[in-house]
């Protein structure tokens, strides 16, 4: 393991009864980047990174840890790492400077309370109880939890899962923020474009497997050279449908969203607006897009990542 | 002890804060102190089930130790006056002032039993003596009292059977007097047998222990429980597990705030015992100190244990409260233990609850001890052993999946 590798992980294997939650995962993350394991629900993400965190046994497989190869993750290594859990709550009867000062006074080294206070914007809620934050300010006082201890490597488990547009934004620049200051950041999430605008790296998960690992840019470009035509595909009859067939190679017309996979941009638009007189449809909300890894899944496994 | 000092801060803040918890651990076992002692001390403190009487004699005063009237008189004025104990007379007793007209006052007490004012009126009539005098001599049906009460009323009835006593008592010390009557089959009246049961030491004395006890079982049994797998089922616990804390730390924090919300708990009871209700019984001898932190120990063990066999904080709190009715009131944490059929006495042989009562109150001389000192250590302590050795081997500390 070099230098550069805060963690790697070799054949993990975690079996509950004869469900393979996670089934021979390897891989390895760099210092100081941002690794996210993108996988739709139940992919063993979470599995995974439980046992990176220390709460379950893995049945097989093997741990290094900044540089050291362990049987479990032990406190020396619990002292440098910070974690945000997906479903975890604090005592709802604390203030969240209590809480703060708790989860600091675990830990060997920790950094002042104002400090954390201030980086999640919890400055003016220090008084506050628990119950009495809003959504996204518990879940930014979990990630000052996180950072009590100045950790090397962050866990964060699906981080604006159930957050809206506004906290998931913050959540985003603060990610941003830590990878910045030289963190290694371990993060899992079911929402392409997260793993997109975050990510230096990506493991895509399904049923306890990495199916696929790479850059997003890279991992969307093994995709090759194709575009993407989509639009509302509502109401349109199977005989519509059909004649689609003629303007360019259907991909995803099982639900509402229509989608015409193409190398031939020009051409196929052409045809497709010849379609649409002959059949007098509106293309609704019709987009052209590059491949994401929304495609990526799809191709690799016929299935979207949120169904 | 890194971590200790703030998990233990932790469970004792969050207990003292949250309002439903409160409660229970503290507010619930004032208020019984002070409902039972409210309702079986009579303490001191003016009694409101003191019957109101009134009481007026219209036979003229006869010179002499013969006064007979003036006798029953003095021995219904007797029950109007506190004893040497202090403790409340039994008739709030109404006479006519100095001066006034008995016949008025006469009429207007009527007046006030017919409307409920009064529990009962006792009239010596004029003519008592020229009647008692021929039934001595033998030719009369006797000398008689009036009693006026308001039909149907039970502080009526009760007033009147203690009257009846009275007349029974005066009648055998008037037949007695002149040499028809053995003296000593006669009915005197007991007044403790109707009043209130103090005694001594006092029916505080005796609660007080029992309350504290009934605190930190409810602290046990139900907040232990409570707050575990409600830490569990929230993933607050948790999110403790991904820290350098490990579970043996957390334990022994926890513990630590649990036995500060018992010392709470107990300071808070003995304050009002003392203050509010007089209790004398001192908890300052090592035996008593260390009963009570054997009674705080063994109910949180009982805390772990249900924590450790229930799966989710509502079925922790049905456990405790299938435990909680045998264990506390067949513990003679309230009343002393009278005769039960054989069963219950089974479940108060193998309830720690009983030893640690019995215990306590022996140590603190409350009552004496009714099985062997060794035995009220010895029964809690095996519990306690057990109910930790089955925590530590089923004790989950996540939800399982």
């Amino acid at each position: 393991m070099s230098e550069r590798e805060t963690l790697r992980v070799t054949n993990l294997v975690k079996h509950y009864g004869s469900v393979h939650a996670v089934d021979g995962v390897s891989f390895s993350v760099a210092a100081q980047t941002v690794f996210t394991l993108l996988g739709p629900n139940g992919a063993g993400k979470t599995t995974t990174l439980e046992i990176l965190e220390g709460i379950r046994r893995p049945d097989a497989g093997s741990i290094e840890a900044f540089g050291e190869r362990r049987s479990r993750i032990d406190r020396a290594v619990k002292e440098r790492m910070g974690v945000l859990l997906q479903d975890s709550q604090f005592e709802p009867y604390l203030k969240v400077r209590e809480v703060i000062a708790l989860f600091s006074s675990f830990f060997r080294r920790s950094l002042p309370l104002g400090e954390i206070l201030d980086r999640v914007a919890l400055r003016e809620k220090e008084s506050a109880l628990v119950r009495t934050l809003s959504g996204g300010q518990r879940q930014r006082l979990a990630v000052g939890v996180a950072l009590v201890n100045d950790p090397d490597l962050i866990f964060l488990d699906e981080p604006t899962t159930g957050l809206d547009p506004q906290a998931r934004r913050t959540m985003w620049s603060l990610v941003s923020d830590l990878r910045r200051a030289g963190k290694t950041i371990i993060l899992t999430t079911h929402y392409m474009e997260e793993a997109e605008s975050l990510s230096d790296y990506v493991c895509i998960m399904d049923h306890g497997r990495i199916i696929a690992e790479g850059t997003p840019r890279g991992l969307a470009s093994e995709l090759g050279e194709e575009t993407f035509i989509e639009f509302d595909g509502r109401g349109l009859s199977d005989a519509q449908l059909s004649a689609l067939g003629s303007a360019g190679r259907v991909t995803g017309a099982g639900g509402e969203l229509i989608s015409l996979e193409t190398t031939d941009l020009a051409g196929t638009m052409e045809r497709l607006i010849a379609w649409s007189k002959r059949n007098d449809v509106a293309l609704r909300d019709m987009t052209v897009r590059q491949p994401n890894l929304e495609d990526v899944f799809l191709s690799l496994t016929g299935r979207r990542l949120r169904d | 002890m890194t971590g200790v000092v703030g998990i233990a801060r932790t469970h004792l803040v969050t207990n003292l804060r949250e309002r439903v918890t409160l409660f229970w651990f503290l507010a619930f076992p004032l208020f019984l102190l002070t409902i039972l002692t409210a309702i079986f001390g009579s303490l001191g403190t003016p009694n409101p089930t003191s019957l109101s009487v009134s009481l007026v004699n219209l036979e003229p005063r006869r010179e002499g130790p013969a006064d007979f009237a003036a006798v029953v008189e003095e021995a219904f004025a007797h029950l109007g006056a506190s004893d040497t104990h202090g403790r409340d007379p039994l008739f709030h007793l109404r006479r006519p002032a100095i001066g006034e007209d008995p016949q008025e006052f006469l009429d207007r007490e009527r007046d006030a039993v017919r409307i409920g004012d009064r529990a009962l009126l006792i009239e010596i009539p004029a003519g008592f003596h020229q009647r008692l005098d021929a039934a001595i001599a033998g030719d009369g049906p006797g000398a008689e009292i009036r009693v006026y009460t308001s039909g149907g009323r039970i502080s009526s009835d009760l007033a009147r059977s203690i009257v009846d006593q009275v007349v029974a008592a005066v009648n055998g010390r008037i037949l007695s007097a002149v040499g028809r009557f053995d003296p000593s089959r006669a009915l005197t009246v007991e007044r403790a047998s109707i009043g209130s049961s103090g005694g001594d030491p006092l029916y505080i004395d005796f609660l007080l222990p029992g309350v504290v006890l009934m605190a930190f079982f409810t602290a046990g049994l139900f907040g232990v429980p409570g707050t575990i797998l409600f830490g569990r089922e929230r993933r607050i616990l948790k999110r403790y597990w991904v820290t350098p804390l490990d579970s043996r730390r957390f334990l022994v924090g926890f513990s630590i705030g649990h036995l500060a919300l018992c010392a709470l708990q107990f300071a808070a009871l003995l304050l009002l015992g003392r203050f509010a209700f007089g209790a004398r019984v001192g908890f300052a001898s090592p035996t008593a100190v260390g009963f009570l932190l054997l009674a705080a120990v063994v109910f949180l063990a009982f805390g772990f244990l249900i924590s450790s066999v229930a799966r989710t904080a509502n079925a922790g709190m049905a456990i405790a409260n299938v435990l909680n009715l045998p264990m506390m009131f067949l513990g003679g944490l309230f009343f002393p233990i009278g005769e039960l059929p054989a069963v219950l006495r089974g479940i108060m042989f193998i309830n720690p609850v009983t030893y640690l009562a019995d215990g306590l109150r022996a140590s603190l001389g409350v009552s004496a001890a009714t099985v062997p000192f060794v035995t009220t250590i010895a029964v809690p302590l095996i519990w306690a052993g057990v109910c930790i050795a089955v925590a530590s081997r089923r004790l989950r500390w996540d939800v399982e999946r």
